[in-house]
């Protein structure tokens, strides 16, 4: 486990509808966005979207959910979606 | 009712044809020759029809104006032979219940007639001079075909030549709704030579706020045909085909082979994975929307370019992103659909012109209630079963479970039997209304159970959602679930 540092975080969609914000600075020692997800929805409990179904970009990179983070990262959760 | 005559015609004896009790409006266009043709004097005029096809081709138009306006009765009667001054040359008529109704048939037929009738005119001049009019070249003449175009091509970008590519290309557009009308729409307004239309559905009251290819006269239209009827009237020299009818495993390869570009306007992952992985496999720039209320992304997919739509979604299959990424989709912010759309034929006809930069890279998060909008850069993931695999889903045959069979009325699901449950899929926070039988939409586990102990009909508010779990279901090997359509 590293220690403490800030991560930036951005939803979109039904996610930031969720967790009732769009950006976030979370201070954490989270490995990865899978973990950094899971302290989010301990935070907000609002946010039952599954990690499961989210893509993730890291400084504007898509990423694996187990990507390990650096502090001052960008982190975006992005849901699916497909309305036309 | 579609008629050829080389006698004068009747105004008056047509319209009592057309007497009707419930036809609240009588719409009459009479068109008629006169005395000057593109600057000339015009003395009198000659008609000539190939016969046979002539009425084939008129009793096609008035059969698709009835049924793109339903309730419209049409009847057409185009003259033969010579005919003078103020002469009517063809009569249409047409009783409906309401004007919008008679207006809008009565116009697409004229419409029609004038692009697709076999019949040709010699105009005769002062001095005795004639010539044939030739249909195109009126058609150019009518819309001023390269004036239409000038601003566009006077971009270094376009040039005469790239204008020329444009009227060369191919482009097929899935789904004609909320992204579809708009970009459909910009890419006729550009000159593309060849579009193709694909949706199954009918115009709804509901789509009018953000599908601006139809007006309340066309509620009730097959989409594909109402709205290749509109871009027609856009860009006469286009041509414009319409396939009415879903896109599904069975005709993905007919539908993609040959296309410049595919644009993906539809609204489930389902049809996105398949539009993707056929265009993968074929070769074919695909250009991708998705709409989420105020929020929309934007891809554009290029073989060997970027990665594709299995390396972003690893792991996770159409139906479990319908479940997630669809009901939740029923309200819709008008212009985020109408912007995400224009970008679509924007990333098109910038690909048809070589000037696509990075696009074919990126994701393009585009979020109209706060102005922002983000690029995120995609790269092929090593471990894509897809990318990595190419040469294998070249030859793949399409497997997504898009059984007609899944659909039910409720007279179908009266004909399951008392066994059968109808049960309602409710989103986080919502109940079910008026008392329903109602399971999570998530819950799969409990689906599973109750699909085990007899037929199972799901439905729910927008129907996207369980029509996304029946199929999810079956392709799991249940056979007795269905989804209840809508109305």
């Amino acid at each position: 486990m590293s220690s403490s540092r800030q991560i930036n975080v951005r939803f979109f969609a039904i996610l930031r509808e969720q967790a009732g914000a769009s950006t976030l600075m979370v201070n954490s020692t989270v490995p990865d966005p899978a973990a950094l997800y899971a302290e989010l929805q301990g935070r907000h409990p609002g946010l039952t979207f599954p990690a499961t179904l989210l893509r993730v970009a890291v400084n504007e990179r898509y990423v694996a959910m187990t990507t390990p983070l650096a502090a001052g990262d960008r982190v975006v959760f992005i849901p699916p979606v497909a309305g036309g | 009712m579609f008629e050829l005559t080389d006698r004068p015609i009747d105004s008056t004896a047509l319209q009592a044809r057309l007497t009707a009790p419930e036809a609240g409006a009588l719409t009459v266009f009479e068109g008629r020759v006169r005395n000057h043709h593109l600057g000339q004097p015009v003395t009198k005029l000659e008609y000539e029809a190939f016969d046979d096809l002539a009425r084939l081709e008129g009793e096609a138009i008035v059969s698709e104006a009835e049924r793109i306006y339903a309730g419209a009765k049409v009847l057409c009667v185009h003259r033969t032979g010579p005919l003078q001054i103020g002469e009517a040359a063809v009569w249409i008529g047409v009783a409906s219940a309401h004007r919008q109704t008679g207006f809008a048939a009565c116009r697409h037929v004229i419409e029609e007639l004038k692009l697709r009738l076999p019949v040709w005119k010699k105009e005769h001049h002062p001095g005795g001079a004639a010539e044939w009019v030739n249909c195109t070249a009126e058609a150019a003449a009518r819309t001023g075909a390269n004036e239409m175009f000038a601003r566009q091509a006077a971009l270094p970008e376009v040039g005469a030549a790239g204008q020329q590519k444009l009227a060369a290309a191919r482009v097929l557009v899935v789904g004609v709704g909320g992204l579809g009308c708009p970009a459909a729409l910009y890419l006729a307004g550009a000159g593309i030579g060849h579009l193709t239309l694909v949706d199954g559905s009918k115009v709804e009251h509901s789509n009018l706020h953000r599908q601006i290819l139809f007006t309340t006269a066309e509620v009730g239209a097959p989409k594909a045909l109402a709205a290749a009827a509109r871009l027609r009237l856009h860009n006469p020299a286009a041509r414009i085909t319409s396939h009415e009818g879903e896109f599904t495993p069975q005709n993905a390869r007919a539908l993609v082979a040959g296309q410049d570009v595919v644009l993906d306007c539809t609204d489930n992952f389902t049809s996105r994975f398949l539009l993707h992985d056929t265009c993968l496999a074929l070769g074919v720039p695909l250009v991708q929307a998705a709409v989420h209320r105020f929020e929309g992304t934007l891809d554009v997919f290029r073989q060997g370019a970027g990665g594709c739509l299995h390396c972003q979604w690893l792991g996770r299959t159409p139906g479990d992103l319908d479940l997630a990424g669809n009901c939740a989709g029923g309200p819709v912010f008008g212009p985020a659909v109408g912007v995400l759309g224009v970008m679509q034929a924007a990333e098109t006809i910038k690909l048809l012109l070589g000037h696509e930069g990075d696009a074919p890279r990126q994701t393009r998060l585009v979020n109209l209630l706060d102005g922002s909008q983000l690029i995120i850069e995609r790269s092929a993931r090593p471990d894509c079963p897809v990318c990595s695999r190419l040469d294998q889903l070249k030859a793949a045959k399409p497997t997504t479970v898009t059984d007609t069979s899944l659909f039910l009325n409720a007279a179908g699901v009266t004909a399951l039997g008392a066994t059968a449950q109808t049960i309602y899929l409710t989103e986080p926070g919502e109940a079910a209304p008026g008392g329903r039988s109602a399971v999570a939409a998530l819950d799969l586990a409990r689906l599973r159970e109750l699909a085990a102990a007899g037929p199972l009909v799901l439905t729910c508010r927008y129907g996207v959602r369980s029509a996304a779990l029946a199929r999810l279901l079956r392709g799991e090997g249940t056979t007795n679930v269905f989804t209840l359509t809508q109305a």
